[in-house]
């Protein structure tokens, strides 16, 4: 199997989908490059996973266009896409051997059986499952049957792939093996890759380009470099990380934020007139200070291992801290909290925007 | 279930058993009475009180089967009427009910209930209307009419039946047949319609029982070229005498093939009347 290079452009032009009085999708652009991994991220009931649907062909679209390799594929049926798709229930044929599941697209495309057989071995020993030929879905564990439904996508070389929370169903030592087999597996295979998570660290560790959905609209695109570090919006700072970004209410004026609550922070670029604004600060970037800062309690003390999260609360307002020392706190002990300016992320607190 | 274990376990079962007999003689009494009249003479039949020895004649058989009064063509205007009745039902639920199981369409709640109430009516009620209705068509006493007539309540039943089924099959089964350039009636043919085999078992059956067992609209709607079995043993019941041992000897000669298609079937029809208490492996 050859690397399909130059192959699986994909362009989505104001897709807009309306399932009656509700709108899923308000005018979503995208523009995936040839052979990218490239991950649809966002909270459930986002859009990512419609979106995907809309890519498959499996929906329409009220409004918009999908262009693949520059062609114009809106009205196209799925099955003329050349697409392929791995379903997050996997989708296998119970009926049919796990060869029989595999070889079914080049079946239904009319190849002869002699081709077939060899694409599906190919196939099947890619995934490792060239021994389980002869079984059928039901005897098989979650980790094969996911792997028979990767089979069954790579056996007649789409230009794309389109994966729905593929890993969710697998428990979590076998999900973390298969998505390092997976990002390897399409960088052998070259094709392009569009992946459905919720789970921002596979988005991070798998992804080329992350687009992030919230309530049916893309936030931000850009590498997971990109996303974790220059959040354009609030509601992407407050979604990528684990744990996520502390925001903070407070007022930003001159040089620092007043955090709603009591204590200052420098944020190292400057408002003439006070502006209303979130601070968001990584619990890796705060640091504790003897004095100044933001005063805070210590609610608890999580271990992690290798590193702990001390959780806090700021007036009304609740933050974490992260650390990779040990961390000397109890509980109900009063804290100062400081972070560089240069580790200050500002969002309007109407808005979200990010302002610096 | 757990195997059973101590006294307790044991007397449960034992009481299970005792039940489950008792149920059992109460359905299986009246074939078995009909069985051993088969076999009586007609004076012994009428014996009271009942004689339980006595020595058993095959006239019974040889008179329904071979005799001036023989029920073989009957059995065949049977076998035409249940196997197309049968036949046109599956060839049109199978897709309609799919239909209303997988299409959006304005009116699908409201067409599913249409076709449940026809099941309501009392057939009684049907019988002169359709009996005017095929005399105008020319029709009575006509395979095609009697068919025809037949359709009318199994169409509906077998939809009603067949849409569960089609609701249990992933959808998502279906989307990746048709990203695998299935196309949507390749969808349907390999990979929806060997989902539901069980279902289609069991509606097979219940369909051709239905035809096979019809009585009221036979005898109504057909006449001398059209008799099926289940008239043909009525006319053993006249004003003179009722020949109750020919009767039961027929009765005993139109279960066999019933019989039969129920043993062929039963596997799937226990494993379809089971579809959906337990997912495939792999299911959400």
């Amino acid at each position: 199997m050859s690397a399909a290079t130059g192959r699986g452009g994909v362009t989505l032009q104001g897709a807009v989908k309306r399932h009656g009085e509700l709108t899923v999708l308000h005018g979503v652009d995208l523009q995936i490059r040839p052979g990218e991994f490239f991950v649809l991220l966002g909270p459930s009931g986002s859009g990512k996973t419609t979106t995907l649907r809309v890519l498959a062909g499996l929906e329409s679209i009220s409004a918009g266009r999908v262009l693949m390799d520059g062609e114009d594929v809106t009205e196209r049926d799925p099955g003329d896409r050349d697409v392929a798709m791995v379903f997050q229930s996997y989708a296998l044929y119970p009926h049919m051997t796990v060869a029989q599941n595999i070889g079914f697209p080049l079946k239904m495309l009319g190849r002869p059986a002699s081709e077939v057989a060899q694409a599906v071995t190919a196939a099947a020993q890619r995934v490792s499952i060239d021994h389980l030929l002869a079984r059928r879905p039901g005897q098989l564990s979650g980790g094969q049957q996911q792997r028979v439904a990767l089979a069954r996508a790579i056996v007649r070389q789409p230009r794309l792939f389109l994966l729905d929370e593929p890993l969710s169903n697998l428990d979590a030592r076998l999900r973390l093996e298969t998505r390092v087999e997976l990002k390897k597996l399409q960088r052998t295979l070259g094709v392009t890759t569009v992946y459905v998570t919720h789970d921002q660290e596979e988005a991070m560790t798998l992804a080329d380009r992350i687009a992030v959905f919230m309530e049916g609209r893309i936030v931000q695109v850009g590498t997971p470099a990109e996303v974790f570090g220059r959040p354009t919006h609030a509601a992407v700072a407050g979604f990528i990380g684990t744990p996520p970004m502390n925001l903070l209410d407070g007022t930003w004026h001159r040089d620092a934020v007043a955090v709603d609550g009591g204590g200052r922070v420098a944020v190292g670029v400057h408002s003439d007139a006070p502006r209303a604004v979130r601070l968001g600060i990584r619990p890796g970037d705060l640091r504790l200070v003897a004095a100044d800062g933001v005063p805070a309690e210590v609610e608890l003390v999580e271990e992690l291992g290798d590193s702990r999260i001390a959780v806090l609360h700021a007036g009304a307002q609740r933050l974490k801290l992260k650390s990779a020392e040990a961390l000397p706190l109890a509980e109900g002990q009063a804290v100062h909290l400081a972070a560089e300016p240069r580790h200050t992320h500002l969002f309007d607190r109407a808005s979200g925007e990010r302002l610096n | 279930m757990i195997a059973g274990r101590g006294p307790g376990a044991l007397a449960r079962r034992l009481a299970l058993a005792a039940v489950a007999g008792l149920l059992l003689s109460v359905w299986a009494f009246p074939v078995l009475w009909a069985l051993l009249t088969s076999f009586k003479s007609e004076r012994d039949v009428l014996a009271y009180p009942p004689v339980w020895w006595f020595e058993p004649t095959l006239e019974h058989y040889r008179e329904v089967l071979f005799g001036a009064s023989s029920i073989l063509p009957n059995l065949w205007s049977s076998v035409v009427v249940a196997s197309v009745t049968t036949v046109g039902t599956m060839l049109l639920a199978l897709p309609a009910a799919y239909a209303v199981a997988r299409l959006r369409y304005p009116g699908r709640r409201a067409s599913g209930f249409y076709v449940l109430a026809t099941q309501m009516l009392p057939p009684v009620g049907l019988v002169i209307p359709y009996y005017l209705a095929l005399q105008k068509a020319g029709a009575l006493d006509t395979y095609g009419g009697m068919v025809l007539i037949y359709l009318t309540f199994s169409l509906p039943f077998a939809i009603w039946l067949m849409v569960s089924y089609f609701e249990d099959v992933p959808p998502e089964m279906e989307e990746a047949a048709l990203l695998d350039h299935a196309g949507r009636l390749g969808a349907f043919w390999h990979v929806v319609l060997p989902q539901v085999r069980g279902g289609i078992a069991v509606t097979t059956v219940f369909v051709f029982l239905n035809a096979w067992n019809e009585f009221l609209f036979a005898v109504v709607l057909g006449g001398n070229k059209v008799r099926t079995v289940t008239v043909a043993m009525f006319n053993f019941i006249s004003v003179e005498q009722t020949l109750w041992a020919k009767l039961a000897a027929g009765a005993m000669v139109a279960m066999a093939p019933v019989i039969l298609i129920g043993l062929l079937a039963q596997r799937h029809i226990v494993k379809g009347l089971t579809v959906g208490a337990v997912k495939g492996g792999g299911r959400r």
